[in-house]
């Protein structure tokens, strides 16, 4: 009964004009920067934090909040259209979204990732109101073993995604580990690889790394080619997909709605990782792995479901806890601080109305999306239509922007023109960038939890192993590493018996 | 690509081999007390050792026919040109300001690949430049470098 009455709350708050407008307002702005690639939703979010200080906590927080999940929904169009992915979360569906494309299929592509999105918001949202205390708690039981031992796992994915060498791929993520090292230490505030550059203190910006290599990469791939590339051949044609690509596809949503769920609530994965790892749990389980990264459907739905899915699922450790357990959410916990309100256990009891509000500003918002989205995709695809020569500078000034306006330093675009040659090389010499940027995200709290682990069990590495949650995490990483071998030795064993025969 | 991998797998391993120093410099620590440079070290060790096994890998496949180079037949100029001119923006928007400096840098991106127009051009520059600055620094708040005229 008393869940029924904080729903009713919920719908109370939401359905003020104010907030109302506020949250179509977010979920807007969200879907055009997640389509536009130059600017994501934590650029977006702390460019409108500023003009949210007028606004009560709760309208705040319901218009960044619809920003960061309406930017889940965008972030796919330019994936699948242009390749270029409109912020972070969104980079593993370039991999099929685009493919399918190019097939002539990027209708039912962007129709899944809109309706895959919605539904895996709205069972998210779910989620979150049934298990938000009790995960919460069970989250709150682990500790930087199980952390670390979640992260390797996370990482050993990697090797999955991997289209070309595995090798090179391993070494794309241990350079992403190094780079996201760069910066101040954050157990002695030691500073490290920063030559003396103050910018650097702060470690690398993700911003600039992703847009880098893959926006600036991307553009100056297209141009060294040809004058007259059209892009836009394919055929958008109806954006219902067919009944065949919902029955391939609708155990995919499921299992990225559950992945992304449940990953989002776990410090460093959210969004990003949810989407590459609904992907890796796809290509396993399927009977063609090997047409995945050719066009696949569910190589769409389910990172797309996943990682709207962890959209929502991010806010549990924030809400509950008072943990932000990614960018994005400790953009609203910034601005959840500067409206005087401290996001942890007590916020259930002390502000229910900030609470259900926005997991009913939530429900509406996934449904005001799924309107909006599927008519603006044309409206997108017709600003995409525009010749290259056109195209292409604008899409280099979104990502000049975007990195710009996160810090307002011009420091900012010279490390994206840096990654983007280093992007355009590595694309050359093929390197993956995906890999890089997975291992860069999680590097941080990799060596974090890896470095508390330490001084906990005083150097000794079976607290890994003796702990159940990073036994089976660790477990399950192996094993996903020795997966990935067997095919490999059992090709090189077939090689050498055809040689002696 | 035996060339390449044997090239880019030799400029990893210097890299590897930087940051391996560098890490050393900064301190490892022990086990039970790991100090600043101590994942560094671990990743560039690690990284040293994956170069080297992508170089002997390479140098050891067989390649029937020879391969062409990744920059043969590609419009490598251009590619420079524009991170020439993407740098220069950099540097000059600040003392430039957002709004000369970038209606420059759009003149130049739309003039390269192809050459139109050049009252096209600057149309295109002058939009592109007035809408993003207005969605951007006014609508929403971005602070762009005001530059020495002030705009």
């Amino acid at each position: 009964m008393e869940f029924f009455q904080n729903i009713l709350l919920g719908f109370q708050v939401v359905l003020d004009p104010t907030n109302l407008l506020l949250c179509f307002i977010g979920v807007v702005v969200g879907t055009m920067v997640g389509v536009l690639p130059g600017i994501g939703p934590v650029g977006a979010m702390a460019l409108l934090l500023p003009a949210t200080f007028r606004a009560t906590p709760t309208s705040s927080i319901i218009m960044l909040a619809g920003i960061y999940y309406g930017a889940m929904y965008g972030g796919s169009t330019t994936s699948i259209l242009i390749n270029i992915p409109g912020e972070a979360a969104s980079v593993v569906t370039c991999l099929d979204g685009y493919q399918m494309a190019r097939q002539g299929r990027a209708g039912p592509a962007l129709g899944m990732a809109a309706m895959g999105s919605f539904i895996a918001g709205t069972l998210s949202v779910i989620g979150l109101m049934w298990i938000a205390r009790p995960l919460a708690k069970a989250a709150l039981r682990f500790g930087p073993p199980e952390y670390f031992a979640l992260m390797c796992t996370g990482l050993i994915i990697l090797t999955y995604l991997a289209q070309g060498s595995i090798l090179k791929a391993l070494m794309m993520a241990l350079v992403g580990i190094i780079i996201g090292n760069v910066g101040l230490d954050m157990i002695t505030g030691l500073p490290r690889f920063t030559f003396g550059i103050d910018e650097l203190t702060d470690g690398v910006g993700i911003i600039p790394v992703v847009m880098g290599l893959f926006g600036i990469s991307e553009v100056l791939i297209n141009i060294e080619r040809t004058l007259k590339r059209d892009i836009f051949q394919t055929q958008i044609g109806h954006l219902w997909p067919s009944l065949k690509d919902w029955a391939v596809a609708k155990w995919s949503i499921l299992r990225g709605t559950l992945i992304g769920f449940l990953l989002g609530i776990l410090p460093g994965g959210g969004a990003i990782l949810s989407s590459f790892v609904s992907y890796a749990v796809e290509k396993k389980v399927s009977k063609h792995p090997e047409r995945f990264g050719k066009g696949v459907i569910e190589g769409v739905a389910a990172p797309e479901s996943a990682n709207n899915a962890a959209a929502t699922g991010a806010l549990i450790p924030l809400l509950s806890l008072g943990i932000p357990p990614n960018v994005v959410m400790a953009m609203l916990y910034t601005a959840l601080m500067i409206h005087g309100i401290q996001p942890g256990p007590l916020l259930l009891k002390d502000n229910p109305d900030l609470f259900w509000g926005l997991v009913a500003s939530m429900y509406l918002g996934n449904g005001l999306l799924l309107l909006l989205n599927l008519p603006l995709i044309g409206i997108w695809v017709r600003v995409l239509k525009v010749p290259y020569r056109i195209l292409f500078p604008l899409i280099i000034l979104f990502c000049l922007i975007g990195a710009y306006s996160v810090n307002n330093t011009t420091f900012d675009l010279f490390l994206m023109i840096f990654f983007g040659g280093v992007g355009y090389l590595m694309r050359k010499f093929d390197y993956e960038a995906a890999p890089l940027i997975l291992a860069f995200v999680l590097g941080p709290l990799l060596e974090q939890s890896l470095r508390q682990s330490l001084l906990i069990s005083k150097g000794s590495f079976t607290i890994f192993i003796s702990r159940p949650i990073s036994a089976v995490a660790l477990g399950f990483g192996f094993l996903l590493l020795l997966s990935n071998i067997f095919p490999f030795i059992k090709k090189r064993r077939q090689e050498y018996e055809k040689i002696e025969e | 690509m035996k060339a390449y991998d044997q090239g880019s797998s030799l400029f990893w391993l210097l890299f590897s081999v930087f940051v391996f120093i560098e890490s050393n410099r900064l301190g490892i620590g022990t086990l039970q007390n790991p100090e600043t440079g101590f994942i560094s070290f671990g990743a560039s060790g690690l990284l040293g050792i994956l170069s080297i096994t992508l170089f002997l890998q390479s140098s050891f496949r067989k390649e029937g026919a020879k391969t062409k180079s990744p920059f043969q037949g590609t419009l490598w100029k251009r590619v420079f040109l524009v991170l020439i001119a993407l740098l220069l923006y950099t540097k000059f928007m600040p003392v430039g300001g957002y709004l000369i400096s970038t209606f420059l840098l759009m003149t130049f991106l739309f003039f390269i690949v192809e050459r139109q127009k050049l009252r096209w051009v600057l149309v295109l520059s002058s939009l592109a430049t007035l809408v993003t600055y207005y969605v951007f620094s006014k609508w929403l708040n971005c602070q762009f470098p005001p530059g020495l005229f002030g705009f």
